[in-house]
Formats: C-alpha cells, structure tokens, sequence
C-alpha cells in the first residue's frame, strides 16, 4: 500500500483483496453535492405542497375520485416503494433463517433502504389519510378491526418502522458514536450489550411484521372483488404480493450496492452479488410459475391474449420480471456485472408494475372511471422519494452502510489522520493502519 | 453453514404441532360465522319497488332536508340535480334506459345496509360499523381516518368521500337514525308519491316483497327480491322489471364478499395464534444463527484488528 492514500480508487486490485469484509462509510466525497440540494428542493415543495393540500383537501391536489379512491400516494409510494424496501425482510431472511452467510454484507444496505422507504411510505400516508388526527385510535387495540387488511397494514408497519427498522439500524449509528469520541466508549459498549440481548426478539419481529403487512397489501384488493381485472384478482394476491416484495427488495438492495459501487468506485465482490443473483431469479422463476398456473387454474388465460390495456399490462410485466430472471441467471454464469444490473433493474420494474397493476392499471370501477395523477399530487410523491434518496445519500456518506474490502478501511482511517488532524473523528485509528491506539498516545 | 436439515425439520415440527392446536382452536368458531350471516334482532330497512317508481326525485331533495345537508346544485348553480351520489347526495334516482327500446326503468341508489358489509369489513378502526340491533351501518366520525378504503370496498359503491376542504367526511346513508330516534320514517320515504320505497323491518318488507311476486306474476325481473340472499342478504331490498345488473346491483351470489374473500385472512389472524406461533419459531431459528454469526465475527475481529461490525 502506498503511503499516504488520498483516494479510495484501486483499479489494480482483483481476486480475494476484493471480497466485501466491512462496511466502510464513502468518505472523501462531500455531502452537500449539486444532486443533494436538488433533491432537499424538490422535498422542500413537497412539504409546502403537502401544507397546502392539509388546508384544501385532497380534491384540488390530486386526481382522485370517487371511482379511484387511492391515488399514486398510496398506490405507488406505499404499496410499491414499500416493496422496493422490503429488503431487510426478504435479505435477512436469506441471511439469519437460512444462513446464506455472504448476504451479511448487503444487510446494512437492506436495513436502510428499508427504514428509507417504510419511513418515506408511512409519512405520505398520513398526508394521504383525510382525516390523521384520528390516527390515535392506534394506540387502543381492543379499538382495531382486526380482520381488516387496512388496519393490519397500517398498524403493522407503523410498529415495524418504528421499533424493530430503527432498532436494526442503529448498530451503525452507534458504532459511529463509538469512533466518534473514545469518552463515549464505555456508554456505547453497555447499550450495544443490551441491544445484543433484544435483538433475537427484534429481528424475529422484523421478519414477521413485513411478512404479515406485504402479503395483507395484497389483501387489500381482495375486498374490491370483480373491479380488479381476473389476470390479477386472486386468492393468492396476498402470496403473490409478499413474493413480488422479495425479489424486487433483493433487486433493489443488490442493485443498488452496485451503482453506488460504481458511482463511488469500489470493488465489487461477485462472491455475494452472485449469490444475492441466484436467490433472486430463483425466486422470480417461482413467482412467474405460482402466478400462470394460478390463472390457468381459475380458466382465465384466454383473457390474456384480449386485445386491450390489462393484457397489454400483463405481458409488460410478466416479460420484464422473467426476462430480468433470464438475464440474472445468465450472468451469474459469467458473473458479467452489466447483465446482472439490468436483469434487476428489469425485473424490479416489472415487479413494481405488477404491484401498482390491481390497484390503478388493472381496476376497473366503471368503464368511464379514469385516474390520472395530478401534478401537485406527482410533485409530492416525488419530494418523498428525493427525501429518501437525500437521507441515503446522507447515510452512507456519514454511517458505515456500503460493503467494501478490507483496505478500504485503512485507506480511510488514513485519509482522515492525514486530511483531518484536528478532528476527534480520527477515532478510527484505534485498531487502525499504523496499528497504534489513540486512547495511549 | 447453511441451516442444517435435522434443525429445519425439528423447528417445523415444534411449530407446526402447536400451529396445528392454534388452527384446529381457531377454526371452530370460525366455522359457525361462516354458516349464515346473522340478521340483527331488530333489522329494519327499505323496499324499493322500481315498477312503481315515476322518477320524481322528491326522495332526493328529501333525503337532502332530512339530513340537513345544503341541496347539491354544484351541476348547473340552479337546480338540485347531482349526476350520482356524491359527499352531498345519500340518495339519487337514476334511469335505465336502454337504446334498443326494451323496457327503461328508474332506480334508486342508497347504502344497502348490507347483513355483513363490506366497507366495515375494511374500516381499520371500526368508523363503519354495523349496529348490531337495527343493522344500520354508520359512520362515526371520530373514528375515521379518512383512508377511503370504504369506497375501493363496498360492492354498491356507495360511500362517499368528501374531496374538498380540510375535514372531510364519509357520506352515505345511515336511514335517517335521528329520525327514526323521533318515531319518523327516513326522508325518502315519508316524501315518496307512489309508495315506491317504503321502510320496515326487513322481516316485513321480505313478505311485503314476496306478497307483490305472488300478486304480479311475471311483473318482476326473475320474481326475485334483490337482497334477500345477494352479498349475503342486505337491508335495503329490491324489487324491478329489468335485470338487476343494469341498474348497477351486480350479482355477488349468496356468499358476502367479506366472506368470500377474506376466508384465509381471519383463519390466519383468528386469535393472532398462528403468527404468534411463527414469530416463536423464528425466535428460536435466529438465536441460533446469532450465536453462529457473533463467534465467526469474533474470529473476524482478531484477524483484522478490526472492530466487529453487527
């Protein structure tokens, strides 16, 4: 290693130098960049819309009617972003139930992109909500009508987001603290000792809840019986939906590590990308089986091949999801990183159709009913999102959240010794490239 | 060290025994709710007969003073004609008329008061709720959310939202309770010319209804009285010369739709047994592979030198 690394670019290093080992923050690269304030605008008139929309109504903000009633807020950013973040759920599942071990890497990752998007869901759907303020009755259990998917939903992933989300995400934050200031060790030590203690408790939460409020999304259009079109319209939607759920979080979660790899120039290990690819189309070519045969069973395959929009609607998304498969597998074989995003980009497009699909695309009220969303409406969907995006931004610059290779680690405890002296935040030297301590100097 | 078979199975075992209690508990009264759908001791509701009705829309406008509600004249700025029930409308009369000269008729559109409704079936706090005596399906305001659901849910699409202002409403008929607290009939009906829609206790109208079939053979679409069995039998009952279909009450079978569609839902959450069974199940999987991932980071942690990441 040279001696003084300014930079974490190290094109030259290839086989087993390569294998994601820590998560390292993306340090050397500032946080309040062009993108980031773009993204803290576009938040910034969403909230103001969202002000304007508490004082108006939903009618003059949206398109909704009395046909559709849920409009993309819903529709899109809870019902299809929350899918997209469903990755602590279906990666940790993979990696804590079935002990796929190499997906421990893409767990931070999993973790805040979910508490990213359940948060960002949850804050729309009180905006979407007529009447929040009656929100309260959540706190009265005997008060919920337990056999409604509603109320499973939203009580299930305000629970999940708030305790065991925000509980998993905090051994980064803590570990932060813990570099921070060697006085905030020992306080550190001691709440990480007891967070040990909760956490089979929390993660066995953390598996059940999602599992519970993504497949009862899908139960949600049960209740709305022949307006959703029959190629959706099932008894399995609610097993179709949590199944969507995990292969477009793996797609988001193992997608997503790649282009921040690329962006910010960093080895990718195509030991855990491989494995994360071969779970993925796996469960992709499942999903794709259980949903024909599903509609072959229910004698509704003719509709299919109908000139109109639903069976439009229905290749696009069955030739994007299996054709994301296909390519997924594919690269595996040649572990050509090109091919592998693009099958998840695909296929995790293909999924976030099919999720939208019962609920705007594919329901049908009446045949006059027409939904398009409004542009304050697109205008507030969008600031949450950028919302998300601007606090991941923000979190894998300051938290160790993306996997890198061991050296990336040194690199940076010496990019701070030697570009920042004067901080406190060299804390990361304990144990660090010199091998000296600080707490003994 | 993938999760090994001999742990796989005896974990399933543990669970699935005691699932199997929490199902086979759970199941039983399920069983007896499914059977039939229970009609409140003291039901009451409307018979509409469309044969007799003229179209005139006194029930509209009457509907509209009963309940206080400022007369919907956002069509023309002049005459209280609203196009469908809206978050000013709980009743309206429509026309059916067919292009090809069959026979046209009117209907009146209202809440069903269905027997097992489908918008409480979804309402996350119980805003929607059946009471349990008259059956009448109210609207409590307190407890609404406003998540709209209600009107993604009902088979009639019926309730309404109010899309404008910043306390909206649900809007949909609740048979005039605080009229019927006073000793009178609901508005629609104490205004109607014709007799056309009448109110009563369902077990009466159910005769009135089978009386009028027996007096009038083929006057009536099928000598069938709209929900006495459809969506698992509703309070407000039909009676018309045309298809019920093209006056807009679909044909949902005896079976109601929360039933139908929602039968795994509440066997899953009956008692929250089986996810309470699963979550221990988990419980135990995790310790397991926690204990596994915390020695291997150890391990980690003295060859790097470097602090252990969780």
């Amino acid at each position: 290693m040279s001696a003084i690394p300014n930079t974490q670019v190290r094109t030259t290093q290839v086989g087993t130098e390569d294998r994601w080992e820590r998560a390292v923050p993306v340090f050397a690269f500032p946080v309040v960049t062009p993108t980031f304030l773009v993204l803290l605008v576009l938040t910034l008139i969403a909230l103001l819309l969202t002000g304007y929309r508490e004082l108006a109504g939903l009618g003059p903000v949206s398109g909704m009617n009395d046909a559709f009633g849920w409009g993309i807020w819903k529709t899109f950013n809870v019902m299809v972003l929350t899918a997209l973040g469903s990755g602590a759920f279906a990666v940790g599942i993979a990696a804590w139930v079935f002990r796929r071990k190499k997906l421990h890497a893409l767990m931070r990752m999993a973790l805040l992109t979910s508490f990213l998007a359940y948060a960002c869901g949850l804050l729309l759907l009180g905006i979407d909500a007529g009447r929040p303020w009656n929100f309260y009755w959540i706190v009265f259990p005997w008060k919920w009508n337990m056999h409604s998917p509603l109320a499973e939903v939203a009580i299930c992933m305000s629970i999940y987001a708030m305790i065991p989300l925000a509980v998993e995400n905090l051994p980064p934050v803590l570990e932060r603290l813990w570099y921070f200031d060697s006085r905030l060790r020992p306080g550190v030590e001691k709440i990480e000792k007891r967070l040990h203690s909760v956490f089979p408790y929390v993660i066995a939460l953390a598996y059940l809840l999602p599992g519970m409020h993504q497949s009862s999304l899908g139960a949600l259009m049960l209740l709305a019986g022949e307006r959703v079109h029959p190629l959706w319209q099932t008894p399995f939607l609610p097993l179709l939906y949590v199944w969507a759920a995990c292969f477009m979080s793996f797609g988001c979660v193992a997608g997503t590590t790649m282009l921040c790899c690329l962006v910010w120039k960093r080895a990718m290990d195509m030991d855990v990308l491989d494995e994360a690819a071969r779970i993925t189309f796996w469960l992709i070519y499942g999903w794709a089986a259980l949903r024909i045969l599903d509609i072959a069973f229910r004698e509704q395959i003719g509709t299919a091949f109908h000139f109109d929009r639903f069976a439009a609607v229905f290749w696009v998304e069955m030739l994007m999801i299996v054709g994301g498969g296909v390519l997924l597998q594919r690269s595996v074989l040649t572990h050509d990183k090109g091919k592998m995003y693009l099958g998840y980009i695909l296929s995790s497009i293909g999924g976030m159709v099919y999720r939208f699909s019962p609920t705007t695309l594919a329901f049908a009220p009446n045949p006059q009913a027409l939904y398009f969303p409004a542009t304050i409406e697109i205008l507030v969907s969008l600031g949450f999102i950028a919302l998300g995006v601007a606090g991941f931004l923000v979190a894998v610059k300051r938290f160790a959240i993306l996997p890198g290779p061991l050296y990336l680690w040194h690199d940076m405890a010496s990019y701070f010794r030697f570009r920042r002296p004067y901080i406190r935040w060299t804390g990361y030297f304990k144990y660090g490239f010199f091998g000296e301590d600080e707490e003994h100097q | 060290m993938a999760i090994t078979r001999r742990e796989l199975i005896t974990t399933i075992a543990k669970t699935g025994a005691t699932g199997a209690v929490a199902v086979a508990v759970g199941a039983q009264p399920l069983h007896a709710e499914v059977e039939s759908v229970r009609v409140p001791s003291a039901a009451v509701g409307l018979l509409y007969d469309a044969t007799i009705c003229i179209g005139c829309k006194a029930c509209v406008a009457g509907c509209a003073e009963a309940n206080g509600e400022v007369p919907d004249t956002r069509g023309d700025g002049l005459h209280q004609a609203p196009t469908d029930l809206n978050d000013l409308t709980r009743n309206i009369i429509k026309l059916y008329k067919p292009t090809d000269g069959s026979p046209s008729s009117f209907v009146k559109r209202q809440c069903m008061h269905c027997l097992d409704p489908a918008c409480a079936a979804g309402c996350p706090f119980q805003a929607l709720h059946k009471d349990p005596e008259s059956g009448i399906v109210y609207w409590t305001a307190d407890k609404c959310i406003g998540c709209r659901y209600c009107t993604i849910t009902c088979p009639f699409h019926v309730p309404r939202f109010q899309w404008v202002g910043y306390n909206p409403r649900v809007t949909k008929c609740e048979l005039c309770s605080q009229r019927l607290e006073k000793g009178l009939k609901p508005g629609c009906t104490s205004v109607c010319p014709t007799g056309a829609v009448i109110f009563g206790p369902r077990t009466v109208l159910l005769m009135e209804a089978k009386r009028r079939i027996k007096d009038n053979p083929g006057r009536y679409y099928k000598n069938k009285v709209y929900g006495e069995t459809d969506n698992g039998g509703t309070q407000s009952l039909y009676l018309a010369r045309v298809p019920f279909d093209d006056l807009g009450l679909p044909e949902l079978g005896p079976e109601s739709v929360p039933e139908k569609t929602l039968r795994w839902q509440r066997r899953f959450y009956q008692y929250f047994a089986l996810p309470a069974v699963l979550y221990a199940g988990l419980v135990q999987v995790i310790r397991t592979s926690l204990k596994g991932h915390e020695a291997e980071l150890h391990e980690h942690e003295k060859q790097s030198g470097l602090r252990a990441q969780v």
